[in-house]
């Protein structure tokens, strides 16, 4: 798998971040600790090689709490296969980014 | 209310993301804007929570903005990949006619700044009467001499005559001419009859009320070069008085370059009643005649370039005299371009084949709108080169010449005759190697077999079309089974072989 061989450790830390709920640019960020000249141009390459997709929050839940809607960041069944195979390359990812941390926030 | 500094920040924050937004190929930039809009209101919201101002927290979030810039470069590199390649202009008919284009305009904007050109290119504006006639004692039709006294001109003027209507009279004389600057200058001026510009038929840009002038001094008229030299170009010369001589003199106007086509090349011309004329002219100062013919004159003339007039002088005696035309002088450009033009389209066959290598030897042929277009394109160089023949040779033969010239004429008709001759044949032997299909010239020439060592075998060059449309064929050596070039169309089965070959040009 070519797109396997070529993902870096910061892409799968950001494919980390998303399959643990943290779906939303900032929030990566801060899971991370990437800065947002890292974080964004790695998420369009990713959308890009269809590994995630993009999607706008509907306005009404937007103007239900009085801000801007977000744009969230899902994976994608090949996103999903690539992380697992990254996960073995990279065996502390999961522990640095653990989907229970995502849930008790 | 938020503090100054707070709103300087935010100012400066939103002026990045603007800025890096117009790094941002177009059909995403809004989308790409509100998404880090809605991100910095969030980062602002989170960084900022109690709407305190603080330097650590603008300095995060101006930094998180600063990453909008790398963002955004990101995705304009992506533009060469997603973008089409621009289609190859190098053989196509497009290079063709820009370049066919590009001489014409060349040699056209030549021919409007060199004055001479224009001056003859513009002859065509200046009517001159038919039926006109320099009257002379010698036959010649090339060289004019001035040979009529003034005293036989008076002398025909005040008798009927049958076969001339009207006369004019002028002799060319060099003179000290005296400026309103009272600068002296040696100028050549012709001395004319009242009616040498009517009788000529000129339309001159000299106001008649200058000419109607009740003034008892004699108009003159200064040629353009003149105007331009000694005159300094002044759009008020007319009316100013010059001396001319011992003779004041009236500008009435200026004569524009290439409307004289008389012999001689004067810098003024001096227009003179009966009286004046006789008064400072020797009656046997020799001058130029001009006769219009009557109707019998123009029938007893016919066609002819000269003829013999008998004639008596006042003490009987026979003169020797005749009539010749200057018709060749007033002959418009064009017509001498239109003559050469003929003439090198009936040469054409002798020093090429006028086919275009129409042969070929598959079923597939090119659409009739795709021969149509080929037969435009042909059609579109010859004009262009008809075109470019016309304004180079007029640059070519008259730049250097002042006033007509019988030799700048056959040089207009020498440099008309070759530039249509080679540039035709250039253009049905760049047809000849253009793909029926794209128009594209064929390439990579690959030389099969040699004819010394082939007996029966096909022995040529073969060049092929880069659009993948086409193979051509040229014998080394004609053969009555293959005489000349051949074209194969290629089917949609080579098409994998050709890059660009979707990509036509035409």
């Amino acid at each position: 798998m070519a797109a396997e061989a070529k993902l870096s450790h910061t892409a799968a830390m950001i494919l980390q971040a998303i399959s643990a709920g943290y779906v939303y640019g900032f929030s990566i960020m801060e899971m991370t600790g990437l800065p947002s000249g890292t974080v964004y141009p790695a998420m369009r390459r990713l959308e890009r090689d269809d590994l995630i997709r993009s999607q706008w929050e509907k306005q009404s839940i937007a103007d239900a709490e009085q801000r801007p809607p977000r744009k969230y960041y899902r994976l994608t069944t090949t996103g999903t296969a690539i992380l697992d195979a990254s996960r073995k390359r990279y065996p502390l990812l999961e522990r640095l980014i653990s989907t229970e941390e995502a849930n008790s926030r | 209310m938020k503090p100054p500094a707070d709103r300087a920040f935010r100012a400066l924050q939103n002026s990045m993301l603007r800025v890096a937004s117009l790094l941002v190929p177009g059909p995403r930039r809004s989308e790409w804007r509100r998404e880090w809009q809605s991100e910095l209101w969030h980062v602002r919201h989170s960084v900022c929570g109690c709407g305190a101002f603080s330097w650590p927290a603008q300095r995060e979030i101006t930094a998180f903005c600063l990453g909008s810039l790398k963002d955004a470069l990101c995705l304009r590199q992506e533009i060469p990949h997603t973008r089409e390649p621009a289609p190859r202009i190098s053989g196509a008919p497009a290079q063709c006619v820009l370049r066919l284009c590009a001489l014409l305009a060349v040699s056209l904007i030549a021919s409007r700044l060199l004055p001479n050109v224009r001056g003859e290119s513009d002859f065509t504006r200046y009517h001159v009467n038919p039926g006109l006639i320099l009257i002379q004692t010698s036959s010649s039709t090339e060289n004019f001499a001035p040979t009529i006294s003034l005293a036989l001109y008076r002398d025909w003027k005040g008798t009927r005559q049958r076969y001339f209507d009207e006369f004019a009279f002028y002799r060319n004389v060099h003179e000290t001419a005296s400026l309103p600057s009272r600068r002296l200058r040696g100028w050549t001026v012709t001395h004319a009859s009242l009616n040498i510009f009517t009788l000529l038929g000129m339309d001159l840009p000299v106001e008649p009320a200058t000419l109607a002038s009740d003034s008892d001094l004699p108009v003159v008229i200064l040629s353009d070069q003149l105007w331009r030299r000694d005159f300094a170009s002044d759009p008020d010369v007319a009316g100013s008085v010059v001396r001319i001589g011992n003779q004041p003199a009236r500008v009435a106007g200026v004569i524009p370059r290439g409307a004289w086509r008389l012999p001689g090349e004067p810098d003024a011309w001096l227009l003179e009643s009966e009286s004046s004329l006789a008064a400072h002219t020797s009656p046997a100062a020799p001058g130029y005649l001009i006769a219009h013919l009557s109707p019998l004159g123009q029938a007893f003339m016919g066609r002819g370039a000269c003829v013999p007039i008998n004639m008596r002088n006042a003490e009987d005696d026979n003169l020797d005299i005749f009539g010749v035309s200057f018709a060749g002088r007033l002959q418009d450009p064009r017509e001498t371009f239109g003559f050469a033009l003929l003439l090198a389209l009936l040469a054409l066959p002798a020093v090429t084949s006028v086919t275009l290598g129409e042969s070929n030897y598959s079923s597939h042929r090119p659409s009739r709108k795709r021969t149509m277009i080929r037969w435009v394109f042909l059609a579109a160089k010859f004009l262009l080169v008809a075109s470019i023949a016309y304004f180079a040779s007029l640059d070519l033969a008259w730049w250097n010449s002042s006033n007509y010239s019988p030799l700048a004429e056959v040089g207009q008709f020498a440099w008309s005759f070759s530039i249509c001759l080679f540039g035709f044949r250039w253009a049905l032997s760049d047809q000849r190697q253009r793909c029926p299909v794209c128009l594209r010239r064929v390439s990579h020439p690959a030389q099969v077999g040699i004819a010394s060592r082939t007996f029966l075998g096909w022995n040529g060059i073969e060049m092929m079309c880069v659009g993948g449309h086409t193979l051509l064929h040229v014998p080394s050596l004609p053969t009555s089974w293959f005489g000349g070039q051949r074209w194969l169309y290629l089917d949609s089965s080579w098409e994998f072989l050709f890059a660009d070959s979707g990509t036509l040009c035409c």
